[in-house]
C-alpha cells in the first residue's frame, strides 16, 4: 500500500497527494469542473461541489480513512491529514463535507467497534459510502448546537428506543451510517453514554426526521444538519463496542478529530497565501509592483511563517498520537486552542494587504474571500476555542509537579519528529482520557537545547539554540505558576488568568514541535527544512499570537522567507513543510 | 442599556438627546422599525420585495434578506432621508446642521449601529460633496448644498481598475473644449453609488503628463450629460456591504460645462487630499457604530450559550474578553471624538489626525469583533441564528472600513511621511494650547470648520500627543489633592508618556523614504496612533475630572491603549472594565 508518505520535498509521482493534485487539475483554468470558478459558483448557491464529490468517489478517496488492516489506506494520522489537506487546498467545504466528515465519524467505530462493526463499516466506506456523526460537547440553553439523545432499553428488554435531537452533523442527508452519541443509562456517571451506529434506513421511518440545515457564512457547500428521533427502535447491535463506553470513545475520537481537522485547514491558508502572492505580483503601484514594497514582503513572509507554525504543531501532534498516545487528548486540545487563531490571523493580515481586491466576489482572486469565510466558520467546533483551553486546565498542576519538573522524564521518541518516517500503529485503547503529569513533547526541549548544532558557526543556528533554552526557562516558570493551583481553578469557571497559563503551555508545546522538527530533519544539503530561518520566524510569530509583542518579522528573516515563498509559488509547490507539487 | 455600554458621550455642542440630529435619527429609525413598509418601492433601486408586515425597515429579518440577495436597502435610505441626516453632510454656513464633524460622527454612529450597509450607502453623499466644500466657489457650494438638502445622492469617483489607491496613475481624462467646458473620457471603478447617484465628483487627469498638479476635480451632473456619452458599469458583488451599489461609471466624450470644474485646474490632487482629511475622520463613525452593535449582539448571543453547565456570560474569562472589547470601543470612540473636534479646533493638524484616526479606529474595532467572535464560537457565523445572522453580516461589512477611503497601510504611510515633524515637535514640546483645550472639552463651543486652514502637512505636528507631558503634570497636581481616580489616571498617564517617548525616539531613527518604507515604520505608526488615542483619553478626562461614569470609561480606554502598546503589562482597568461594561448590559441583553 502506498500509504506511507515520504519526507519533505520528496513527493513521488505515485504518492496519494500527487495523485489527488493531478485529478484536481489546475484550479485557475476556467473550464476545470473542480476549479476556482466552479467552486465559487457552488459557494454562491450554498451547494456542495457535486463534481468534486464524484471525482473523489471515483478515485477511491474513501480508502484513506479506512484502516489498512481493514483494507483501506489509513495507518498514520499525519498521512491522512496530508491527503485531505490536498482537498482543503482546493475547497475546504469539499474536504470537510466529503472527507473529514466521514473520518471523524468512522474513527469512533475504529476505536471501539466490534470486529463485525469495523468490518461492515469498512466495506460500506470502501464501496463509496459515507458516514456522519453528532457533535458531543456543546449544550445550548435553548437546545442549540447540542446533542440530547437518549436510548434506553425497550420495556420488552430487546433493543432500545432512540429519542431526542442531534445537531451539527456534517451532511447527515448523505450519510449511509450515522454515529450518534446517546445516553444509554439514566444513572449519572462516566459509563452512562454510548455511541450508536445507525444505518440510513432508520432515518426513513416515522420515528425520525431530518432537521433543517444550519447555515454559516462560510463552508456553504457543507450541509450542516441534524436529526430528531421519537422512540425510534434500534437493535442492541447498534451499540458501538461495549455499552457505556461512549464518553471514553468520544474523547478518544475527538482527540484525533481535533488534530486532523486543524491540520487539514492549513491547506486553506496555503491557497489563500498563493492567491495573495499572485494578486500582489500583478498589481502595479507607485511605479513598481505591490510585491516590491517592504511591507508587502514582510506580511507575506509572516503569513508563510504562520502556516509553517501551524503545520509544525499539527504534524508533530498527529505523529505523537502514535508515539505517545496517552498524551493525545492533551496535545489535541493544545493544537485546537492555538492553531485556528494563527490561521485566521494570517488570513486577516493578508486581506489587509489585498485591500479592495480581497473584497470582490468575482475576478481572479475571488477565491480568497471564500477561503476567509470558510476558515472563520470552521475555527470553532462549534464550541468556542476557549473550550479547548478549558480542557487543559485540570492538567496544569499535574504537569507542573510531574513532567515539567523532572529533567529525566522521557522525551518524545525522535522518530516522531522525522517527517515521513514510519510510526508504530495507532493504538486507540492507549488514547487515555486520564490526566497524568507526563509531557514528553515539552521534555524534548531539553534535547533541543543540548544538541542543537553546537559546532555551528551560524549565528542563526545559535539563535535557535537560545530559543530552546529560553523555552525551558519558561517551562520552569510555568511549573512554578501552576503547581499550587487549587481545584476550583481547574474548571471552566476559573479566573481568566488561569486560562493564560494554559495558553502559555500551548506556546511551549508549539515551540517544542518547531524545534524538534528542525533538529531532526534536514541537516544536509540546502533544504529549507534544515534552515534555521523557519523556526526563528515561526517562533517570532508564535510570540505575536500569544500577545507578547506586535513587532514585524525582522528584516533578515522576512527577506529569506519571501525569497523561498516566491520560489515555491513559481515552482508550483505547497508552502507547508512537506513542500509538494500542487495545482492550486 | 446603560450609557456606558452604548458609549455615547456627547462630542460636540449638541448633546445626544431627542432634539439633536442623532437623537432624531435614532427616533425615526425606531419608529420605522415599528411600522411595516407601506408599499413596495418603485424607485430604480427598489428591491422588488413585496411589502410584508414583518419586514419593517431596519428589522433584523429584512436586513438579512437584503444582504442575502445583494439588494439595496432602499426603504432604509428613505427613512434616513426623512430623518434629515443629509443636513450633517452640508456645512452649517450653507444651511446644514450646526455641529460639524462631531455631529456627523455621532449621527452616522447611530445609523451604522443599526446596519453598516445602510450607513455606507448613505454617507457617500458627504464624500461626494466634500471636494466642493474644500475648493468650490460659493455658487457651486450653494448649488450643491441645496441639492443635497433636497435629497440628491452624490458620489465620489477617485479609483480606477488596476490602480487601487494610486491616484496619480489615474487615466480618466478631462480635455478642455475650445468653446469652453470639458470633455471626459475614461472610467472610474469600484465606486460606491456610482450608479445610484445623480451627481458624481470625479478626479480627472487634466495634464497628460500627470503629476501632483496634473489633475482636477469635476462635479458631474448626470442630468446634464448627453445620452450615449456615458454609462454606468455593472455592480460588483462584494464580500460585505453586499447591498451597497459598488459599481462604476464610464465616460466617452462626455461634455461638461466650465463650471463643473471645482477649484483651479491642476488643484485636483490637493483638493482630494484635503477632502480625505475630513472624510477619513467622518468614516470612523462607521466603526464606532459597528462596535456598539457587535457588543450588543455578542452579549445577546452569549446569553443563549451554556458551556459545561454554566451560562457563558458568568465565566470569568468570557467576562474579561467582553471587558476588553468594551475598553477597545471606549478607546476607539475617544480617538474618534478627539479627531473630529481637532478638525475644527486644530485644522492645521488635520492631516496627521485624520491619518491616525482612519488607521487606528477601524483596526481597533476589527480586532474587537474578532475577539468577540472568538468567545462565541460557531454561533458568531451562523446566518440563521437568533440574531438572524446580524453578527456575521457585521463582521463582513466592517472589513471594508479599514480598506476604503485610505486603507490602513496608506494612512500609516502618510503618517510616516510626517515622522520628522512629529518627532521634532514632540521634542520641542510644542502645543497649540488654545486649540487643544477646545478639542479636549466636549462642553467647549467648537469653531466652524475652516477648510481654508486645512493643510497637506501639519506644521505643528500633533498637539494631542505633544501635550502629554503637560497633562501628566496637571494630573500629578490633581492627584495630590484629590487622590482616587486622579491617582489612578496619573499612574497610567505616566506609563503612556514614557511609552510615547520611546515611540518618538524610534521614529527618529527611521530614515524618510519615498518608495521603500520599511515594515517597522508601519508598526511605529500603529504605536503612535495608540499614543494619540491614550493621550486623547487623558486630555478628555482632565477637561471633566469629576464626571464619574464617563471618567471610568476613559480610564478603561487609557488602560487598553497601554495594554496594546505594552502587552506584558498588568491591566489595572481590566476588572473595572469587565464589571462596568458588561454587568448592566447583561441584565438588559435581549431587550433590543
Amino acid at each position: 500500500m502506498t500509504g506511507s508518505l515520504t519526507g519533505p520535498g520528496q513527493a513521488t509521482a505515485a504518492s496519494p497527494v500527487s495523485e489527488l493534485e493531478r485529478l484536481l487539475g489546475d484550479a485557475t483554468v476556467p473550464g476545470n469542473a473542480v476549479g476556482n470558478a466552479t467552486i465559487l459558483a457552488a459557494d454562491e448557491r450554498c451547494e456542495t461541489l457535486a463534481e468534486g464529490e464524484r471525482l473523489l468517489g471515483r478515485s477511491g478517496f474513501n480508502a484513506h480513512w479506512v484502516p489498512a488492516e481493514l483494507g483501506g489506506r489509513f495507518h498514520r494520522l499525519d498521512g491522512l491529514i496530508e491527503v485531505i489537506r490536498t482537498v482543503y487546498r482546493r475547497d475546504p467545504a469539499l474536504g470537510l463535507g466529503y472527507g473529514a466528515g466521514s473520518f471523524i465519524a468512522a474513527v469512533n467505530v475504529w476505536a471501539a467497534g466490534s470486529p463485525r462493526q469495523r468490518a461492515d463499516l469498512a466495506t460500506l466506506l470502501l464501496r463509496g459510502g459515507r458516514a456522519a456523526c453528532s457533535y458531543r460537547a456543546l449544550a445550548g440553553g435553548d437546545g442549540r448546537g447540542g446533542t440530547s439523545l437518549v436510548a434506553f432499553p425497550t420495556p420488552g428488554g430487546r433493543g432500545r428506543l432512540l429519542t431526542g435531537r442531534a445537531e451539527w452533523i456534517v451532511n447527515p442527508r448523505h450519510a449511509d451510517a450515522l454515529v450518534l452519541f446517546a445516553r444509554t443509562d439514566s444513572a449519572p456517571g462516566e459509563r452512562s453514554h454510548s455511541q450508536l451506529l445507525v444505518h440510513r434506513s432508520f432515518l426513513l421511518g416515522a420515528h425520525a426526521r431530518h432537521l433543517g440545515r444550519a447555515r454559516l457564512a462560510g463552508m456553504r457547500g457543507v450541509g450542516f444538519g441534524g436529526v430528531e428521533f421519537a422512540a425510534c427502535p434500534i437493535p442492541d447491535s447498534a451499540v458501538v463496542g461495549v455499552l457505556g463506553g461512549g464518553t471514553e470513545t468520544a474523547l478518544r475520537s475527538s482527540a484525533l478529530a481535533r488534530i486532523a481537522l486543524t491540520g487539514m485547514t492549513c491547506g486553506l491558508l496555503d491557497t489563500a497565501l498563493r492567491t495573495a502572492l499572485r494578486c500582489l505580483a500583478g498589481r502595479r503601484l507607485y511605479g513598481g509592483t505591490a510585491a516590491d514594497l517592504p511591507l508587502t514582503r514582510t506580511v507575506l513572509a509572516e503569513a508563510f511563517a504562520d502556516l509553517i507554525l501551524a503545520d509544525a504543531f499539527t504534524v508533530v501532534a498527529a505523529r505523537a498520537v502514535h508515539t505517545a498516545p496517552a498524551r493525545a487528548l492533551t496535545y489535541a486540545a493544545a493544537v485546537k486552542a492555538l492553531v485556528p487563531r494563527v490561521l485566521i490571523d494570517a488570513l486577516d493580515r493578508l486581506s489587509g494587504l489585498l485591500g479592495s481586491q480581497f473584497y470582490l466576489r468575482t475576478g481572479r482572486y475571488a477565491i480568497f474571500q471564500k477561503l476567509l469565510r470558510d476558515a472563520l466558520s470552521s475555527a470553532s467546533e462549534p464550541a468556542p476555542r476557549t473550550t479547548s483551553l478549558a480542557d487543559l486546565l485540570p492538567q496544569l498542576p499535574l504537569a507542573a509537579r510531574g513532567g515539567w519538573s523532572q529533567p529525566d522524564a522521557e522525551p518524545l521518541a525522535e522518530q516522531t519528529f522525522r517527517l515521513g518516517a514510519d510510526l508504530p500503529g495507532l493504538r486507540y485503547d492507549a488514547l487515555s482520557a486520564a490526566a497524568s503529569g507526563d509531557d514528553p513533547l515539552a521534555r524534548s526541549l531539553a534535547a533541543d537545547a543540548d544538541r542543537l548544532r553546537p559546532d555551528s558557526d551560524d549565528r542563526l543556528e545559535h539563535a535557535v539554540a537560545s530559543r530552546a533554552r529560553a523555552c525551558l526557562q519558561e517551562l520552569a516558570r510555568l511549573a512554578a505558576d501552576c503547581s499550587a493551583l487549587p481545584t476550583p481553578y481547574l474548571a471552566p469557571t476559573a479566573p481568566a488568568h488561569v486560562f493564560d497559563l494554559a495558553e502559555r503551555w500551548t506556546g511551549v508545546l508549539a515551540t517544542a514541535a518547531c524545534l524538534g522538527l528542525w533538529r531532526c530533519n534536514g541537516g544536509e544539503g540546502d533544504e529549507f527544512i534544515g534552515d534555521p530561518v523557519w523556526p526563528l520566524a515561526a517562533l517570532h510569530r508564535l510570540d505575536a499570537h500569544l500577545g507578547r509583542h506586535h513587532d514585524p518579522l525582522p528584516e533578515e528573516l522576512a527577506a529569506r522567507l519571501h525569497t523561498e515563498l516566491t520560489r515555491r509559488e513559481e515552482a508550483g509547490l505547497t508552502f507547508d513543510l512537506a513542500c509538494h507539487p500542487t495545482s492550486a | 442599556m446603560t450609557a456606558l455600554a452604548s458609549g455615547r458621550p456627547s462630542t460636540g455642542a449638541a448633546a445626544a438627546n431627542e432634539s439633536s440630529l442623532p437623537g432624531r435619527v435614532a427616533a425615526t429609525i425606531a419608529a420605522a422599525k415599528a411600522a411595516p413598509i407601506a408599499a413596495a418601492s418603485a424607485a430604480p433601486f427598489g428591491t422588488g420585495l413585496i411589502a410584508d408586515g414583518a419586514d419593517a425597515p431596519f428589522s433584523p429579518v429584512r436586513r438579512a434578506t437584503l444582504d442575502t440577495r445583494d439588494a439595496f436597502p432602499d426603504a432604509e435610505c428613505a427613512v434616513l432621508d426623512a430623518s434629515g441626516v443629509a443636513a450633517a453632510y452640508v456645512p452649517a454656513a450653507l444651511g446644514g446642521a450646526d455641529g460639524g464633524l462631531p455631529l456627523l460622527v455621532d449621527t452616522l454612529r447611530t445609523v451604522s449601529g443599526e446596519d453598516l450597509t445602510v450607513a455606507v450607502a448613505h454617507v457617500k453623499t458627504f464624500l461626494g460633496g466634500v471636494s466642493v466644500w474644500v475648493s468650490g466657489h460659493p455658487d457651486q457650494q450653494q448649488h450643491l448644498a441645496k441639492l443635497i438638502l433636497d435629497g440628491a445622492v452624490v458620489s465620489w469617483g477617485l479609483t480606477e481598475r488596476e490602480r487601487g489607491s494610486d491616484l496619480l496613475s489615474g487615466q480618466l481624462s478631462a480635455t478642455p473644449n475650445p468653446g469652453g467646458g470639458w470633455r471626459l473620457d475614461g472610467e472610474k471603478w469600484l465606486i460606491n453609488n456610482a450608479t445610484r447617484a445623480r451627481l458624481i465628483c470625479v478626479l480627472a487627469r487634466t495634464s497628460p503628463a500627470g503629476g501632483p498638479r496634473g489633475f482636477s476635480v469635476f462635479l458631474v451632473d448626470k442630468h446634464s450629460l448627453s445620452p450615449g456619452t456615458w454609462r454606468c458599469l455593472p455592480a460588483e458583488p462584494t464580500h460585505g456591504i453586499r447591498g451597497a451599489d459598488i459599481s462604476g461609471i464610464a465616460f466617452a466624450g462626455a461634455e461638461v460645462a466650465a463650471d463643473a470644474l471645482i477649484g483651479p485646474v491642476g488643484s485636483g490632487i490637493e483638493t482630494v487630499l484635503l477632502g480625505l482629511q475630513l472624510t477619513r475622520i467622518a468614516c470612523v463613525s462607521l466603526s464606532l457604530g459597528a462596535g456598539d452593535h457587535a457588543l450588543r449582539l455578542a452579549l445577546e448571543l452569549a446569553g443563549h450559550l451554556e458551556l459545561h453547565g454554566t451560562p457563558q456570560l458568568r465565566l470569568p474569562h468570557v467576562r474579561r474578553a467582553l471587558g476588553r472589547a468594551g475598553a477597545s470601543l471606549a478607546l476607539a470612540e475617544t480617538a474618534a471624538t478627539m479627531a473630529a473636534r481637532c478638525a475644527h479646533a486644530l485644522p492645521g493638524e488635520a492631516s496627521v489626525v485624520s491619518s491616525i484616526a482612519k488607521a487606528c479606529v477601524p483596526i481597533l474595532i476589527q480586532e474587537m469583533i474578532a475577539e468577540l467572535a472568538d468567545i462565541l464560537g460557531a454561533s458568531a457565523f451562523r446566518t440563521d441564528g437568533p440574531d438572524h445572522g446580524a453578527f456575521e453580516k457585521l463582521e463582513r461589512d466592517h472589513r471594508i472600513v479599514p480598506i476604503f477611503d485610505g486603507s490602513t497601510p496608506v494612512c500609516r504611510n502618510a503618517l510616516f511621511n510626517q515622522f520628522p515633524t512629529l518627532v521634532d515637535a514632540h521634542r520641542a514640546g510644542r502645543v497649540a494650547d488654545a486649540g487643544l483645550s477646545i478639542a479636549a472639552d466636549p462642553a467647549a463651543p467648537l469653531p466652524d470648520l475652516d477648510t481654508a486652514a486645512l493643510s497637506l502637512v501639519s506644521r505643528t505636528g500633533c498637539s494631542v500627543v505633544q501635550a502629554l507631558p503637560g497633562a501628566v503634570q496637571r494630573l500629578a497636581a490633581r492627584a495630590g489633592t484629590h487622590g482616587g481616580a486622579a491617582a489612578r489616571m496619573l499612574g497610567l498617564a505616566q506609563r503612556l508618556s514614557s511609552l510615547t517617548d520611546e515611540v518618538t525616539t524610534r521614529m527618529a531613527g527611521i530614515r524618510p523614504s519615498a518608495r521603500s518604507v520599511p515594515a517597522e515604520a508601519f508598526a511605529l505608526a500603529r504605536r503612535y496612533e495608540l499614543c494619540f488615542a491614550g493621550a486623547a483619553a487623558i486630555h478628555r478626562w482632565l477637561a471633566q475630572p469629576t464626571a464619574s461614569t464617563g471618567g471610568l470609561r476613559l480610564e478603561a480606554a487609557l488602560g487598553r491603549a497601554i495594554q496594546l502598546l505594552d502587552p506584558g503589562q498588568a491591566e489595572p482597568a481590566d476588572v473595572l472594565a469587565a464589571d462596568l461594561l458588561t454587568a448592566p448590559v447583561a441584565a438588559g441583553a435581549g431587550a433590543r
